[in-house]
């Protein structure tokens, strides 16, 4: 088995996958150190459902390595998969068991499980603990799945979509217990979520997954900093086109913009060089939605 | 942990393990009014010359029932496995697979199993009933392959559930189908006591097979 000592919670280098005659990546390199709280971004369609699920052992790659905790993640020793704390899309649990039962068929499987930590989180919803799962709402059951998370107190976990079917309300609360359980030091998380604007207050560092595998990964605090909308005036139909400075350009809104890495003064020289009479107006404040739209286009 | 799998197992199936058992003991209650009735409408020479001149089985009603027992336990064990592909569930468990897999399948089997040893003790205490010893072991014998039927449709609705290829899935499903009518050809008393060995340890390893499944389904790449 193919196997490193490594500071990394997760390294992928060279990964690549198809299915069938269609590649996904082809050569795929990011890493997630140990302690940093990660989230993938990426518009659909990208791979970041696929790339789930060989960080999570479930696809075999074509190519490349993906180590988890410095393992094959195809091939995860039991002991290796007792530290990994998995949340599938959906908030995936046994229907047919009671909160009662669920906890009590998976403490037997994990030596530093805390049974405080789940109930902690599933007597806040007031439920009897004979309550079936099957007949929770999406909400109470994203509940039940986080406090089975953190009762197995994992060294990683690797939350797909944790969003999906929560309002708001819900929501807010698994990230506030999240962000509890996190303060306790000495986690690795890696998620994903449609809803960009959550991972402003969580997470350390982004990546930003494009089509072809192609990999953005910075801390969130850098790409805030960093990352720049300017409204801009052309005369004309001329409008600039994406390349090295300028990172995307929006033509549908009410104003035109470009989004780029670069301070004002580096990019209007560049406008007047690459496409003259373009001048920069304004910049735009941006959310993180915004500026992830920004990055990958709205297309 | 093993007691935990073995729980989980439980709380899939003992609604439907009840609810198959009683349909069980229907059709054995059903089978004994059936026979009851014949000899209180026929002259029991007549039913002797049925039985074992003409060789006609007197208890076929309850042919097919461990054929569907088979199938409606692994129905209720995997199908709640293959829902949203809740399998990944049990897969990311620190235990072996393979291992969690056999007990399950081991854990169908033996239940599916408890209900066939009480069909075969009704069927041989009704035939005692009416007929010899004699008659009662012959029934049993000659009822084998159904209550075996059990085991292979069990297994191979198993297999079928659990593999994520659709050709594999096709291959099991026509495999089991030939086994099945394989036990089902008999026309009299007895007919596969030679052969019977060698079937229950065709069906036996219809159970270790599921290994191979299960890593597909792991790693479908």
């Amino acid at each position: 088995m193919m196997e490193k000592d490594t500071d990394l919670a997760i390294e992928v280098r060279g990964l690549s996958h198809h299915y069938g005659a269609r590649c996904i990546y082809s050569d795929l390199n990011f890493t997630v150190p140990h302690g940093r709280v990660v989230a993938l971004l990426g518009k659909n369609g990208v791979g970041k459902t696929t790339l789930i699920k060989i960080l999570m052992g479930y696809l075999r790659p074509t190519g490349g390595i993906c180590r988890v905790l410095g393992q094959q993640s195809h091939r995860l020793r039991a002991e290796t998969r007792a530290r990994i704390g998995l949340l599938f899309e959906g908030h995936l649990a046994y229907e047919f068991m009671t909160i009662e039962q669920i906890e009590a068929f998976y403490a037997p499987f994990y030596p530093k499980w805390r049974k405080d930590l789940y109930y902690d989180l599933v007597e806040r919803m007031g439920l009897p603990k004979n309550h079936k799962i099957g007949n929770m709402s999406c909400g109470q059951r994203s509940q039940v799945v986080l406090g089975l998370i953190f009762a197995q107190d994992p060294d990683l976990m690797i939350l797909d979509d944790y969003s999906m079917g929560l309002d708001a309300g819900y929501r807010h609360l698994f990230l506030d217990f999240l962000d509890r359980f996190l303060q306790e030091g000495n986690k690795t998380v890696f998620v994903t979520s449609h809803v960009v604007q959550d991972m402003e207050k969580l997470v350390d560092d982004v990546i930003f997954l494009e089509r072809g595998g192609q990999v953005l990964q910075m801390p969130l605090a850098d790409f805030s900093a960093r990352f720049r909308c300017f409204s801009f005036q052309t005369p004309g139909d001329k409008a600039p086109q994406k390349d090295y400075i300028i990172r995307n350009v929006d033509l549908l809104g009410e104003a035109p913009k470009l989004f780029s890495f670069e301070p004002r003064q580096t990019v209007q020289d560049h406008l007047d060089a690459a496409c003259p009479g373009v001048k920069l107006t304004q910049e735009m404040p941006m959310s993180l939605e915004d500026a992830f739209i920004g990055l990958t286009g709205k297309y | 942990m093993i007691k935990s799998i073995f729980l989980k197992e439980w709380l899939k199936l003992k609604r439907v393990w009840l609810l198959v058992l009683l349909l069980n003991l229907c059709c054995m209650a059903y089978l004994l009014i059936v026979i009851r009735h014949q000899f209180q409408i026929e002259h029991s020479e007549m039913i002797w010359y049925w039985s074992f001149e003409l060789r006609r089985l007197l208890y076929d009603e309850i042919k097919y029932i461990p054929l569907l027992t088979g199938l409606v336990i692994a129905i209720a064990q995997y199908l709640p496995e293959m829902i949203n592909h809740r399998f990944r569930l049990s897969l990311h468990l620190p235990l072996q697979a393979h291992l969690q897999v056999l007990i399950w399948i081991g854990f169908g089997a033996l239940m599916g199993g408890v209900i066939a040893l009480i069909d075969m003790a009704s069927l041989y205490l009704i035939i005692k009933g009416w007929f010899p010893t004699e008659a009662a072991a012959s029934a049993l014998l000659t009822a084998a392959p159904w209550f075996l039927a059990g085991w292979v449709s069990y297994f191979g609705a198993t297999l079928v559930m659990v593999e994520p290829h659709v050709p594999q899935r096709l291959v099991y499903l026509l495999m089991s189908l030939a086994f099945l009518a394989l036990l089902y050809l008999e026309k009299g008393y007895q007919e596969y006591d030679h052969a019977l060995p060698v079937m229950i340890l065709l069906a036996l390893l219809m159970a270790p097979a599921i290994i191979l499944p299960v890593h597909r389904y792991r790693h479908r790449s």
